[in-house]
């Protein structure tokens, strides 16, 4: 038993010395790199103006009351608008949509200064979704499997 | 002239030189703000991770803890209502000074000691028992559940690891007949740690406890009692508390080096001729490299219960020491040393 024991506390020290020596490292430098996401990613939605009927389905499925629809004085039709302080981001609203209207994009590295800014009235939900570090310039990564490794970051081609 | 070349034999003077520049004040600070990026560093990378990093870039956020630092000192200190102001105030900064003053009995190569005394390596000893008190009293004065828990926790910490420490380090003065540093780095003629591997092996670990390093860094508990004692401290208070630890793990990897590994030994003579607090390069070099060590442990292990701790420091550390201690006058009647 004793023996087991400092067997044990010599194995533990030469994993550590192991990876001191040789890291396995899996970080992604995120600024400069970042992970492609795959096609299915729910991030942020995007609502397209002319495809929607008002059919008013995804203000009802919502289970966050994130999504609620806006009607202007004068205008019969009423359209969505979306709380992000409130969406949890399920997709119910995209499954639902009859025409597509709305669809998900693949960026979710975003941030807003105020809480006011989170909420996204019919005009402003139609904007366009864009990713802060590609903008920048980040190098794209794809996640990979690797037999040896496990999971590994290679750049995409 | 006269002013400007007596300042230099006074800064010069092994009673100024040691605990102010070598090993001491300057030098603490110098290790403090690498060691805990070095920390860092290795925990990362057994972890799979990267560690700091942006903090110029260049060197690997070298300089990190030098930017935590001064946030330290810019952050605003708060005093809550509630507390007992005058140990709550008082109690880091005795605990800091009683974590330097130790340093004032290292002695750094032959004939260079800062405070000369046939007792040194009690008198080290015995001044960072202190350090334990004024974590007690800032427990008790921070007035906080958290902390109380943790000052609890840092008392029977104390009593297990102690006597184990005591018992470790004299059976050494055993060994060397004698008490004093520079007389024990002298009778190695082979490095401690070969003689009694016992002594050195519960005196190590004994150490990490004392400094609350992890895996014992059962008084912080950070998971369970956010900073245990030191809960309520804020800004430079903080700092101090959280410097605490590692200067006094410093502190004992020199004593280490000096009782096990040989010292100074062998001794650079070219730098020792030059000045003779050089020639404690190598004392330096030794004790840094066990710190390095010592901090690459905390990515190895997990954290020890307080119920597992208590049971290492009585039911193993203690019959160690003592075993280590049979082990030194059986050595001394056969004369090795």
């Amino acid at each position: 038993m004793f023996r087991g024991k400092v067997r044990r506390h010599v194995e533990a020290i030469a994993t550590g010395l192991k990876y001191l020596v040789k890291p396995n490292r899996i970080t992604v430098y995120y600024p400069e790199e970042a992970i492609v996401l795959s096609e299915r990613y729910r991030g942020m939605i995007h609502y397209d103006w002319d495809k929607c009927i008002s059919c008013g389905l995804c203000a009802m499925i919502c289970p966050a009351d994130a999504m609620k629809m806006y009607r202007k004085k004068g205008e019969k039709k009423a359209r969505p608008g979306i709380n992000y302080q409130r969406c949890i981001f399920c997709g119910y609203c995209v499954d639902i949509c009859p025409t597509n209207a709305l669809s998900f994009t693949r960026v979710h590295d975003v941030a807003f200064e105020k809480l006011d800014e989170m909420l996204y009235p019919p005009e402003k939900f139609t904007s366009e979704w864009r990713s802060p570090a590609e903008e920048r310039g980040a190098r794209r990564l794809r996640v990979v499997f690797d037999e040896e490794r496990g999971l590994k970051h290679v750049p995409e081609q | 002239m006269g002013l400007v070349s007596s300042l230099v034999r006074l800064v010069l003077s092994p009673q100024f030189f040691g605990p102010i520049v070598f090993p001491g004040l300057v030098t603490v600070l110098a290790v403090l703000l690498s060691i805990i990026w070095v920390e860092r560093k290795i925990a990362a990378r057994v972890q799979m991770r990267v560690g700091p990093l942006y903090i110029l870039r260049p060197l690997g956020g070298a300089i990190q803890m030098l930017a935590d630092g001064l946030r330290f000192f810019f952050q605003e200190f708060i005093v809550p209502e509630t507390v007992d102001r005058v140990p709550f105030l008082l109690a880091p900064v005795v605990a800091m000074s009683f974590a330097m003053l130790p340093f004032a009995f290292v002695p750094l190569a032959p004939n260079f000691k800062p405070y000369t005394v046939p007792y040194s390596m009690p008198a080290f000893l015995g001044l960072n028992t202190v350090i334990p008190l004024t974590v007690l009293a800032m427990a008790w004065g921070s007035n906080n559940k958290f902390s109380i828990q943790g000052g609890i926790r840092e008392a029977y910490m104390t009593i297990a690891y102690e006597a184990v420490l005591f018992i470790s380090a004299y059976s050494m003065a055993l060994l060397y007949h004698t008490l004093d540093f520079a007389e024990m780095v002298e009778a190695q003629k082979v490095p401690g740690i070969l003689l009694n591997p016992i002594s050195a092996l519960v005196f190590f670990i004994a150490m990490i406890m004392s400094a609350g390093k992890l895996p014992f860094d059962i008084v912080e508990g950070e998971q369970e009692i956010v900073a245990g004692p030191f809960t309520e401290y804020s800004g430079i208070a903080f700092g101090l508390t959280m410097g605490i630890g590692y200067v006094q793990l410093y502190g004992f990897t020199l004593a280490f080096t000096l009782m096990y590994l040989s010292g100074w030994e062998p001794l650079v003579a070219p730098l020792y001729s030059i000045y003779p607090a050089l020639g404690g390069i190598l004392l330096f070099v030794k004790a840094y490299l066990l710190l390095v060590f010592i901090v690459f442990l905390r990515a190895v292990y997990g954290r020890y219960r307080l119920d597992q701790a208590l049971r290492i420091g009585w039911r193993t550390l203690f019959p160690l020491a003592i075993v280590s201690v049979f082990l030194s006058i059986a050595l001394g009647v056969i004369g090795v040393v």
